[in-house]
């Protein structure tokens, strides 16, 4: 099916799905209701976590078999949830039911979705435990929660469901982020959080709205039998006939993607949502709610083709927002916050390969990605739960070599080896390598295209400075603030792990005055080594779907899941996006291929992709490995002040976050007095005014609610003669 | 008349299980009173499966069986009645002699099956809620009067024994008084609609109607019928004993009372609306004799502006008082007073063009449901909570607004659901009360009222001003640390009504879509045929 749109157009006729596959955000929602009860039934022990690790499992289950059968674009109804209609005409109807759209977008990402909640609430099983009661039943109540949300928005087979979804995920998120709900920063975090995403989601409202009125239907399958008849009209490079109302949607949508999945200018609520506890971090910042954006492209990918600002922007916002975090991610010591910023530049890399119409290859790199960041993430968590918290790479040192956290270090580098994409054995290679060679291939997005690739050597950079500094090297560690911190409250902040449990653990007696020579790091047990190990297998396994099978794309069953999907575009078959490029060809003439200094641009890019990942990580061996001898310093601390202020602005976060302050919030405090001084005198007073009237008639007719019988009667037998009086003069 | 029959097998249910309930209930022993409760429970759900599992089926019935006019509507009021009378039940629990029950469990007291007067209270219960039933079926004028009353009069002890304070008393006299002035009044409206057509049947009054158009004689028969009904319902200008009454009987009875009665008056006022129909256009005959032929979408102008000056003061009056008052149950009396304004417009609108988003008596009957589970919630938390005895020993009701303060930290669950029920009544999305709502605005619409319309829009603005106090009191504000604590009342199904009934707002409008579908399709009105016909037979065998 390599006609995108019209392929789209022949899945119209969608089939009715199996029913099992409503079970899908059916058995989260279960476990959510049961997390719920043992909070309520006030249990103590891991019960809360069996059930979601069981939950989410037979989910994945349902999922596995929902890949197997579902072919080409099927519609599982669970029941009519909004249908309105107030006339017969089109646009006189609204319907938005609860059913659900099977097609290779939704599988795909309802595979990782669950797969990967069901390993990190294994996970979240041990690393949760010092929270054993009320809070580990919240955690699980809310983790529940989260995957029926993300069901709901990737399963929808309408935009009022996504946004259902949407919501839902992004309340899960905030309540995970502020899990800690007595430690300033994070509910500070949370709230960042919240608000930065509202303004995506009022785009997004915007845009369904604008689809309806446009359209006449929010349901896909309506919208794309629609849409089709302009792509037609673009495809023969005649965008003019499409209206701008219609090229408009994509755009709001857009802005509500940049949102949720953390893209320019709305990118600043990530690095802070890993106040939360790591397995969110690893689940919702990384693996599955960020992609969301990601994904609502995909789903309206349509859209997006029929749009002429859209493409090229989600393209530009995407490989600048890789570029700024890349360069962020260089300069922090936060372990945690640097896979952070990675996240929003791998995930600048998912939209630049949209905007590049290489869905397919976004696609990959979500899945590819959601494998190795979760299994960054977990492992970092396993380094912080080890050590009371520490995340400063200058305080840890070789920790790859110490007893017990061999699987770790190997979780680490291999992780690490599909970030940088490591030539040819990394499943993270052939994704991000996909996305690279697309650009060059695109005559008009050479400049999106240079600063991916450097991007591509920043990141090889950062990575490896991580692993080289905290994993090998001479064994070092200072234990993290977290060892101060009181038994009694944790609650009070410190919470991401009890050292108590540290303590016990190797039998040391607790006291004020911890050293660092009272503290042993504690390895990870059983649940926490145990997915490492499957998600480094799951790692190389993600070769698999990517080199399975052969497809155009080199993407394998990826690429056969894309192309049954609404997301299906293949840019070398496909007409569509003439007018991206600098000329326009007569309809029919083959799209022109730019070139990489003569070569084709998909065969040099494996080479030089390959090549400048390796040049970061040799530049990251040279300043942070070769002759380290302490934790503290290294060659790149002495090198530093050759950037001159650049490394202490990449530092600073470019100080995007005091900008945003004196552009947005500043303002808006001005403002704000300004509204409240004219709120309190001239608003109130007219609604004083206003509502002084209908207390003032209830005052007019207060007195007749005497009390008394006979008024009573009174007034009924006197308010009838008066109507019929009434009546009586009116007829005659 | 036998065909008949097959309507009633609810209302025969709960006839029996009030027998059962009474008989049981004079036992000598304490324990089978006890059961009396239980009685009333198993009846009531009987009588609730029965009515969703064995509707008959209209379309195969003679049509002399059927009502005509609205022939769908048994099937969706009779669950709706026995579904929100099970929240009611849960709600009633302990209603009666509750001091005397606890010194008897303590042993300072001994039973004396004399004294105890539990289970009149159930069998009253189920009496009216038969009564209910029965209004729905009606099908003659004599039939619905009998209905009507079956459906008050245990109200009027149900209030009077349902408190030991002489307020409880005074309110029940009350209500008796005006109940039976207002009786009166429909009863002489009947009388003059029997005079008017020769019969008491609807199918042939509609026939009647449909041939010679609205006498003058007619005309008033019916707008002192829809008047005196406007008791039942609490509307301008019946509306005097609502607060008082509400006030003076316990929460649980109040919640009764907003219910019930209402129901039976929307129903009745419904069928009668039936009779004449809402084919009237704005003709140029004179309105002394209007007839249906002239293909319009609205009621006789003289019954509509009735309604509608009707409707308009109601939802005023009761908004404006409402605001005034500081006790939470003559908030909710008062805000009753309002609802029945707005269910009016929907009746003014009529059937429209049948689709949900159109027809008002959809919308009615839609609202009914939605009232039905918020206000039960509502007054639910009321009753399943009391100030801690004093000084002199007696719990007290909670009575103010300033008592709801913190209770969703003190009791979480009442706390929320009085959050939850009191924003659903304000008509808050996406609760259950805004999809109540919408139709009534959607259908008014449509139908051009744009005047009551505004009205309608003013009135819910107003009305946040009370609902939204009622909302934060629990949610936002601090528990008075001062007075004596706010404790759990003993009755656990009570805290249940609370929570299933707050639930239901939540999940009744996710799953609104059916309902709302089975309301249109109660909702269907066929309008009558001219010529007199099947009805006729009937009406011999009612005339005296």
């Amino acid at each position: 099916m390599h006609d995108g749109a019209a392929g789209v157009t022949a899945a119209g006729a969608a089939a009715s799905g199996p029913w099992y596959a409503m079970l899908i955000p059916i058995l989260p929602l279960a476990g959510f209701v049961l997390c719920a009860l043992c909070a309520v039934f006030r249990v103590r022990s891991k019960l809360p976590a069996w059930i979601t690790v069981g939950l989410l499992a037979a989910s994945f289950a349902v999922t596995a078999a929902m890949y197997s059968t579902v072919q080409g674009t099927q519609i599982t109804t669970v029941f009519q949830w909004i249908t309105w209609s107030w006339g017969s005409g089109p646009g006189q109807s609204f319907t938005a039911n609860f059913a659900f759209y099977l097609d290779g977008l939704t599988c795909l990402w309802m595979l990782f979705v669950t797969g990967l909640a069901t390993l990190i609430a294994l996970y979240a099983s041990e690393y949760m435990s010092h929270e054993a009661g009320a809070g580990y039943c919240r955690f699980f109540a809310a983790f529940c929660l989260f995957v029926f949300s993300m069901a709901c928005l990737v399963m929808a087979d309408n935009l009022v469901l996504l946004y259902l979804g949407w919501e839902g995920v992004g309340l899960c998120s905030y309540l995970l982020i502020g899990y800690f709900y007595k430690k300033p920063s994070a509910v500070a975090a949370a709230k960042k959080a919240f608000i930065v995403n509202r303004i995506g989601d009022l785009f997004l409202a915007l845009g369904i709205m604008l689809c309806f009125v446009h359209f006449g239907t929010v349901e896909y399958k309506e919208m794309f039998a629609q849409a089709a008849v302009y792509t037609k009209a673009v495809s023969a490079g005649e965008i003019e006939k499409v209206p701008l109302v219609a090229q408009l949607i994509a755009v709001l949508l857009m802005i509500g993607a940049f949102g949720k999945s953390a893209q320019l200018p709305l990118y600043v609520w990530l690095p802070d949502a890993m106040e939360g506890p790591t397995p969110v971090s690893a689940l919702i910042h990384a693996a599955t709610m960020v992609t969301a954006g990601v994904f609502l492209i995909a789903r309206t990918y349509p859209l997006f083709l029929i749009s002429e600002y859209a493409m090229p922007t989600v393209a530009w916002v995407g490989a600048l927002t890789a570029l700024l975090a890349a360069t962020i991610g260089m300069a922090q010591f936060d372990i945690k916050r640097i896979m952070a910023y990675s996240t929003v530049s791998q995930l600048g890399y998912m939209f630049a390969g949209l905007g590049v119409l290489t869905s397919v290859g976004a696609a990959a790199h979500v899945f590819t990605h959601a494998v190795f960041k979760a299994m960054l993430f977990l492992a970092c968590g396993a380094v912080m739960h080890g050590f009371a918290g520490q995340l400063d790479l200058r305080k840890l040192s070789g920790v790859g070599s110490m007893p017990g956290w061999r699987i770790v270090n190997v979780a680490m580098l291999v992780g690490s080896l599909n970030l940088i994409g490591f030539p040819v054995i990394t499943a993270g290679y052939w994704s991000k390598d996909t996305i690279l060679g697309e650009a060059f291939a695109n005559p008009s997005m050479q400049g999106v295209a240079w600063i991916l690739l450097l991007t591509a050597g920043l990141t090889a950079y950062y990575t490896f400075r991580v692993y080289f500094r905290v994993f090998v090297g001479p064994q070092s560690y200072e234990p993290g603030e977290e060892l101060h911190a009181q038994h009694d409250d944790k609650h009070q902040g410190h919470a991401d792990h009890g050292h108590a449990h540290d303590q016990h653990a190797h039998g040391e007696k607790s006291g004020a005055s911890h050293g660092t020579h009272d503290f042993h790091p504690h390895p990870p047990g059983w649940a926490i080594n145990t997915v490492l190990v499957i998600l480094t297998i799951a790692a190389f396994a993600a070769f698999w779907p990517i080199k399975g099978t052969s497809h155009p794309s080199h993407l394998g069953y990826i690429g056969q899941m894309m192309d049954a999907s609404s997301a299906a575009y293949d840019p070398h078959h496909d007409a569509a996006m003439y007018q991206f490029a600098a000329h326009k060809p007569a309809p029919g003439e083959p799209r022109s291929h730019a070139t990489f200094f003569g070569f084709d641009a998909h065969k040099a890019m494996m080479w030089v992709s390959g090549f400048v990942a390796l040049i970061g990580m040799a530049i990251a061996y040279f300043l942070h490995y070769a002759g380290r001898t302490s934790a503290t310093h290294s060659r790149a601390d002495s090198w530093l002040p050759a950037a001159g202020p650049l490394a202490n602005w990449a530092k600073h976060k470019w100080y995007v976050d005091e900008f945003y302050d004196f552009l947005i919030r500043k303002p808006l405090l001005v403002l704000a007095h300004l509204f409240h001084i004219i709120d309190q005198y001239l608003v109130d007073g007219i609604v004083d005014a206003l509502g002084w009237l209908p207390k003032g008639i209830g005052r007019l007719i207060r007195p007749s609610q005497s009390g008394e019988l006979h008024g009573y009667a009174f007034g009924m037998a006197g308010g009838l003669a008066v109507i019929l009086l009434i009546v009586f003069l009116v007829t005659n | 008349m036998t065909d008949r029959l097959q309507f009633l097998w609810p209302e025969i249910a709960l006839f029996a299980a009030t027998c059962i309930v009474m008989i049981v209930g004079l036992s000598r022993r304490y324990a089978s009173r006890k059961a009396a409760a239980l009685v009333a429970g198993v009846g009531l759900l009987a009588a609730t499966l029965l009515s969703i599992g064995f509707s008959p089926d209209v379309e195969s019935l003679p049509a002399s069986a059927a009502q005509q006019l609205l022939p769908n509507l048994v099937g969706f009021a009779k669950p709706l009645i026995g579904i929100v009378g099970l929240l009611l039940l849960l709600l009633a629990a302990g209603t009666v002699d509750r001091r005397e029950e606890e010194e008897i469990v303590r042993g300072v007291r001994v039973f004396d099956p004399l004294r105890s007067n539990r289970a009149e209270f159930y069998s009253f219960f189920l009496f009216s809620l038969t009564g209910l039933m029965l209004c729905a079926d009606a099908d003659d004028l004599i039939w619905l009067f009998l209905a009507l009353e079956l459906t008050s009069l245990p109200t009027y002890i149900m209030v009077v024994i349902s408190t030991a304070k002489v307020r409880g008393r005074e309110a029940g006299v009350k209500y008796f008084f005006l109940g039976a002035l207002g009786a009166a009044t429909f009863l002489y409206g009947f009388a003059l609609l029997y005079g008017a057509t020769g019969t008491t049947n609807l199918n042939a009054i509609a026939s009647h109607f449909a041939a010679h158009g609205v006498s003058t004689l007619g005309m008033a028969g019916l707008l002192l019928s829809v008047i005196g009904v406007c008791f039942k319902i609490a509307a301008v200008p019946m509306h005097f004993y609502t607060a008082d009454v509400y006030e003076g009987a316990a929460p649980q009875v109040s919640a009764f009372l907003a219910f019930v009665p209402k129901t039976a008056g929307f129903l009745t006022i419904l069928l009668l609306c039936a009779t004449v129909g809402w084919s009237f256009g704005p003709s140029a005959e004179p309105l002394s004799v209007v007839k249906s032929s002239a293909g319009g979408t609205q009621l006789p102008e003289v019954l509509r502006l009735t309604l509608w000056v009707i409707a308009a003061l109601t939802m005023t009056v009761g908004n404006v008082l409402a605001l005034m008052q500081v006790s939470v149950k003559r908030i909710l009396a008062y805000s009753s007073i309002a609802h029945s304004g707005y269910m009016l417009v929907g009746v003014i609108v009529g059937p429209g063009d049948g689709s949900f988003t159109g027809s008002g008596v959809s919308a009615v009957l839609f609202y009914l449901l939605c009232y039905g589970v918020m206000n039960v919630g509502c007054f639910a938390v009321l009753a399943a909570l009391e100030r801690a005895p004093g000084r002199d020993g007696e719990p007290r009701e909670i009575e103010t607004v300033t008592d709801l303060r913190g209770l969703c930290v003190t009791h979480p669950a009442l706390g929320w659901s009085m959050v939850l029920c009191s924003l659903s009544l304000l008509g808050l999305p996406p609760l259950l009360g805004f999809f109540g709502k919408l139709p009534l605005f959607t259908s008014a619409i449509r139908a051009g009222e744009i005047p009551l319309v505004i009205i309608l829009g003013i009135n819910s603005a107003v009305a946040a001003y009370y609902y939204l106090r009622l909302a934060f009191a629990p949610m936002l504000e601090q528990a008075d640390e001062s007075a004596e604590p706010i404790v759990q009342a003993p009755f656990r199904s009570r805290q249940v009504a609370a929570v299933v009934s707050a639930g239901g707002v939540v999940v009744l409008s996710i799953l609104g879509n059916t309902l709302m579908e089975h309301s249109r399709t109660a909702a269907e009105y066929r309008a009558a045929v001219p010529s007199g016909g099947s009805g006729h037979s009937m009406v011999d065998d009612h005339r005296p």
